[in-house]
């Protein structure tokens, strides 16, 4: 029993360090602040929901026009 | 349950339309620009619906003069500004008095080492509010790569060299308090 526990031990120490690096965060190095910014900006993600709202907030746009008569025949001939 | 046909059902996105394909590429830009300019991301959030809503009513008076990303920022920064003003006359909002960046030993020429972390975001605003409003919106407005130093002097009512002589200090005050708000990975 005591053996197995210690090599449970071994095993868990040899996975840590591969666990701890994938778990660190990465180093970013940015030569001014304008790339840090660009960076920032990049990774800030626009909230949905403003579309949703402008959406609402927005008149619809007018129908689209059905297009030409031929075009209407032919979609009637084929139904 | 009786059919209403009468109201419509609310609609989730943008329609295809010149304006929906305007949000689609600016939305980005100008929500950024918002959220750091007034570090609040309710408010942004607010100023973004806004300033698109403006857009979309003034589209008519666009006249090509500028780039729509020019129109729609200047737009951003009247209502920021706005927006500003008004909180300011409820809160006090402290300047960066000049005097002390200089003096200040900063070498802002250096790279900046951080770790990629969820709290970069907040140690970036966290520099940004300690320096003045002027100084913010020129980082904000330079770091943009398609704005000229020329499209930046005229989004905030300076010239060019103006521009380029106010963000060398914005650059140092920026990189001080930055470098305050956490350790640096050396």
């Amino acid at each position: 029993m005591k053996r197995q526990t210690k090599n449970q031990t071994a095993s868990e120490t040899r996975q840590t360090p591969a666990l701890r690096q994938e778990t660190q965060p990465a180093v970013l190095e940015f030569n001014s602040v304008e790339e840090l910014l660009r960076h920032d900006a990049i990774h800030t993600p626009v909230p949905p929901a403003i579309e949703h709202r402008l959406a609402r907030a927005l008149p619809a746009p007018p129908p689209q026009p059905a297009g030409p008569w031929w075009r209407r025949w032919f979609r009637g001939k084929r139904s | 349950m009786a059919e209403r046909p009468d109201v419509e059902e609310p609609r989730a996105t943008l329609e295809a339309s010149p304006f929906a394909d305007l949000y689609r590429e600016h939305s980005r830009a100008i929500y950024y620009l918002a959220l750091r300019y007034l570090g609040d991301p309710e408010r942004a959030e607010d100023a973004t619906q806004d300033v698109f809503l403006k857009a979309f009513r003034k589209m008519d008076q666009f006249r090509g003069e500028s780039s729509w990303r020019t129109w729609l920022y200047r737009i951003t920064i009247n209502h920021c500004r706005n927006l500003l003003q008004s909180w300011h006359d409820r809160h006090v909002v402290s300047g960066v008095d000049d005097a002390l960046w200089e003096t200040t030993p900063s070498a802002s020429d250096s790279p900046l080492r951080v770790l990629e972390t969820r709290e970069l975001g907040e140690r970036i605003q966290e520099a940004l509010d300690g320096l003045s409003p002027e100084y913010r919106l020129l980082l904000l407005l330079v770091a943009d790569e398609e704005l000229t130093y020329e499209e930046v002097g005229a989004l905030t009512g300076q010239s060019p060299d103006a521009v380029r002589g106010k963000l060398h200090r914005a650059r140092k005050a920026f990189t001080a308090l930055f470098r305050k708000t956490g350790d640096e990975v050396p």
